[in-house]
């Protein structure tokens, strides 16, 4: 069974129709690195998968939650399904250790000692250990993205979304954040990640999906789809990023 | 003096047109004056009117507040003495907030469609004034050309009025006394037209002035009540000042005030400053209570209704703002007055100046601590929120560790400000007789005219007092906001 499924997602901001039909379907374990022009709905799609958008038509089930259903707690899904934003967007009041530790600990998942040694565990994990008691202004973009990761596993999710995590990164921090999200794949953590990083995308990516106004135009192997594109779209699209 | 009101009769009588029922009362019968032996009865005055109401060491004294005590003590009922102002004093009267008012008010065709009098018990009159330096101007026909002040709606200015044409002059309204004498002592006006007794009072004073006419024949000052209210109190205040003036004892009482004026000592600036500081001490308390307990409502208010205007409801934030463009459109005056004044007549609940006060200032400061809310929850990047909500965290738990802090943090400045602005805000309260710091220093300068050295002293006082509870705000800010 598909961890995540897309039937018919449409999404409108007004009169402005930005996904104008998704069918999607993301096995367990699968790495799907979503690319496309600026503009052409990849975010929204994204967000419409935790609902951070609502869905205008169409059906998404994400974990086994059908979030068309009113009765089905959005907090308890969003549990299941961490998100990396563009911007980090890490809590600025709080210092890296209390940014990780706020919702295992909020939610009630564990006892305030417990977060904080999965805390730091994390932090471990995405080489940050030295910074657990600095605020987020104290840290570069890319140690920021890296807490940002550390903050979202915090709470275990199943499924990883990445929305143009290292865009707003100066050139010579991508490759430590790509390596944290690498590592993550290689761990088989189910994930979605909208990229501008053709080379990344290529090597982490089971399956790679190129988006333009609104609409998936082609998706396959990322040998497929970088190697032999087959809509002329596509090939305009690589012909200018590669 | 008339010191009209125009606008409030007008109202008044459109009042009692609309709904006839206000007038009905007027039907009941005069009561024999026994009725009010052992009664206690609310009575209205003004608050800067010498030598009739004056504070003398904190204490209203002058010709009024003696005789409404003595036919008070003689008719064997007890008064509670309100010192509002003299258009407050009256909007007092026809709310029913007071039983009478005395306040050396002119018994005119006007007023007694909307009041009972009592039998006449002074005569006054217009006189005119100079600085004690001017020689120039001993008559009438010395004003050609010059520029004159009287009170406005005085019976002064209707005389000044009267005979501008004929000599020549020009004629500007001011407020109350000691401001039309400093205007004369300042030379922006060469002469003062005021009802004598009151003239006389401020020349003994040494306020600067003296006079140069003859006063003119001018109208009675009456003791008032509601139409139709009290008919007891109003047989007994006549049975009183008959016999007051029978036994000698009104004679003297005009003789303490008019003919034997208490010796005016000129104290210097520091005698001043030790004579009047108990009275703006209490002032400042009062002052300080009001500002607090508005600001503590009006956070609560603000963070209500602030918390409406983010959110999704429609209906709760059309009541958010429904609430703050009505209290930020529409003048803090007004509203005290409305609330003192207005909502008395329209429930027939009266309130005290301190609760009216309170609310006034607190609903006034909610609405813009609300738009403060507003700003401070909205200047936070979305992208928090979206954050907080993404690791499953709910919306309240969202606002209250992700969103609040670092609004709070944005708003604290804006809080800072809005504090010592309500705290000023609460000099306007003098106007319906909140007997807060600066109607203190009305007090003080009504009755010995030294209007500049006491407004220095109040404007020093709110100086000292703001400076320091901004720096302790700063200092909490700097503290808890890192």
């Amino acid at each position: 069974m598909s961890k995540i499924s897309v039937q018919g997602l449409r999404k409108s901001f007004g009169s402005n129709a930005v996904l104008k039909g998704l069918d999607v379907e993301i096995a367990e374990g699968e790495v799907v690195c979503v690319i496309g022009p600026s503009g052409s709905g990849k975010s929204t799609f994204l967000r419409c998968l935790n609902k951070l958008d609502e869905l205008s038509a169409g059906t998404v089930i994400v974990d086994g939650f059908n979030l068309n259903d009113k009765t089905v707690d959005l907090n308890e899904v969003r549990q299941h399904i961490g998100m990396v934003f563009q911007h980090f967007n890490l809590f600025p009041h709080m210092t890296v250790l209390q940014n990780i530790m706020l919702a295992p600990t909020e939610l009630k998942k564990q006892s305030k000692a417990d977060a904080r040694a999965t805390a730091l565990k994390l932090l471990e994990r995405v080489g940050l250990s030295d910074k657990a008691d600095a605020r987020p202004a104290q840290l570069s973009g890319g140690q920021k993205q890296r807490v940002a990761i550390a903050r979202s596993l915090a709470v275990n999710p199943d499924i990883m979304l990445f929305d143009e995590a290292t865009s707003a990164l100066d050139p010579e921090m991508v490759g430590e954040v790509l390596q944290v999200i690498r590592d993550l794949a290689a761990e088989g953590m189910t994930m979605v990640v909208v990229t501008h990083e053709m080379g990344f995308a290529r090597e982490v990516a089971d399956r790679v999906i190129f988006m333009a106004d609104g609409v998936i135009v082609e998706e396959g192997t990322p040998a497929e789809l970088f190697g032999n594109p087959q809509q002329e779209r596509t090939q305009d699209f690589l012909s200018k990023v590669l | 003096m008339f010191r009209a009101g125009k606008l409030a009769v007008a109202v008044t009588a459109l009042l009692a047109l609309a709904g006839g029922f206000v007038g009905v009362s007027a039907a009941v019968a005069s009561q024999p004056q026994a009725a009010v032996t052992g009664e206690t009865y609310v009575i209205g005055t003004d608050t800067t009117f010498a030598p009739f109401e004056y504070r003398e060491d904190g204490e209203l004294t002058g010709i009024d507040m003696d005789l409404i005590r003595d036919i008070a003590a003689n008719q064997g009922f007890t008064v509670e003495i309100k010192s509002l102002g003299f258009d407050a004093a009256l909007q007092a009267l026809q709310s029913n907030q007071v039983d009478g008012v005395i306040a050396g008010m002119s018994i005119t065709d006007e007023r007694e469609l909307i009041f009972d009098f009592s039998d006449p018990y002074f005569d006054s009159g217009v006189q005119m004034a100079v600085a004690e330096d001017n020689t120039e101007i001993t008559q009438y026909s010395d004003l050609a050309g010059e520029t004159v002040v009287a009170k406005r709606g005085s019976e002064g200015e209707t005389f000044a009025n009267s005979i501008k044409d004929e000599y020549g002059f020009t004629v500007k309204a001011l407020a109350d006394s000691a401001t039309m004498y400093d205007d004369v002592k300042a030379g922006n006006s060469v002469a003062v037209f005021d009802d004598y007794p009151v003239l006389a009072y401020g020349i003994n004073q040494n306020n600067g002035l003296k006079s140069v006419t003859e006063k003119e024949q001018g109208s009675s000052y009456g003791f008032a009540v509601n139409k139709g209210q009290n008919p007891e109190l109003l047989a007994a205040f006549n049975t009183g000042l008959a016999e007051l003036k029978s036994n000698g004892e009104y004679q003297t009482i005009l003789d303490t005030y008019l003919e034997q004026p208490a010796p005016a000592v000129a104290s210097g600036f520091f005698g001043l400053l030790s004579d009047s500081m108990p009275a703006l001490m209490k002032g400042l308390g009062l002052t300080l209570l009001a500002t607090g307990l508005s600001i503590l409502i009006a956070l609560v208010l603000g963070v209500l209704f602030g918390f409406f205007t983010v959110s999704a409801s429609r209906v709760l934030r059309g009541i958010a703002s429904v609430y703050v463009s009505i209290f930020r459109g529409t003048p803090l005056l007004v509203q005290a007055f409305f609330f003192y004044f207005g909502l008395p007549q329209l429930t027939g609940q009266s309130i005290d100046v301190l609760t009216a006060g309170v609310l006034t200032l607190s609903l006034n400061a909610g609405a813009y601590m609300t738009e403060i809310v507003r700003g401070g929850i909205q200047s936070v990047d979305p992208g928090q929120t979206e954050a907080g909500r993404s690791l499953g965290l709910g919306y309240v738990t969202t606002m209250r560790r992700v969103v609040l802090p670092q609004a709070v943090k944005i708003m604290t400045p804006s809080f800072i400000n809005q504090f010592v602005m309500t705290l000023k805000d609460t000099s306007l309260l003098a106007v319906i007789g909140f007997a807060e710091l600066t109607y203190q220093g009305q007090q003080i300068y009504a009755a010995n005219f030294r209007t500049g050295e006491t407004l220095l002293i109040v404007a020093a006082l709110y100086f000292i007092v703001i400076n320091l509870l901004t720096m302790l705000s700063n200092k909490l800010d700097k503290r808890f906001n890192k």
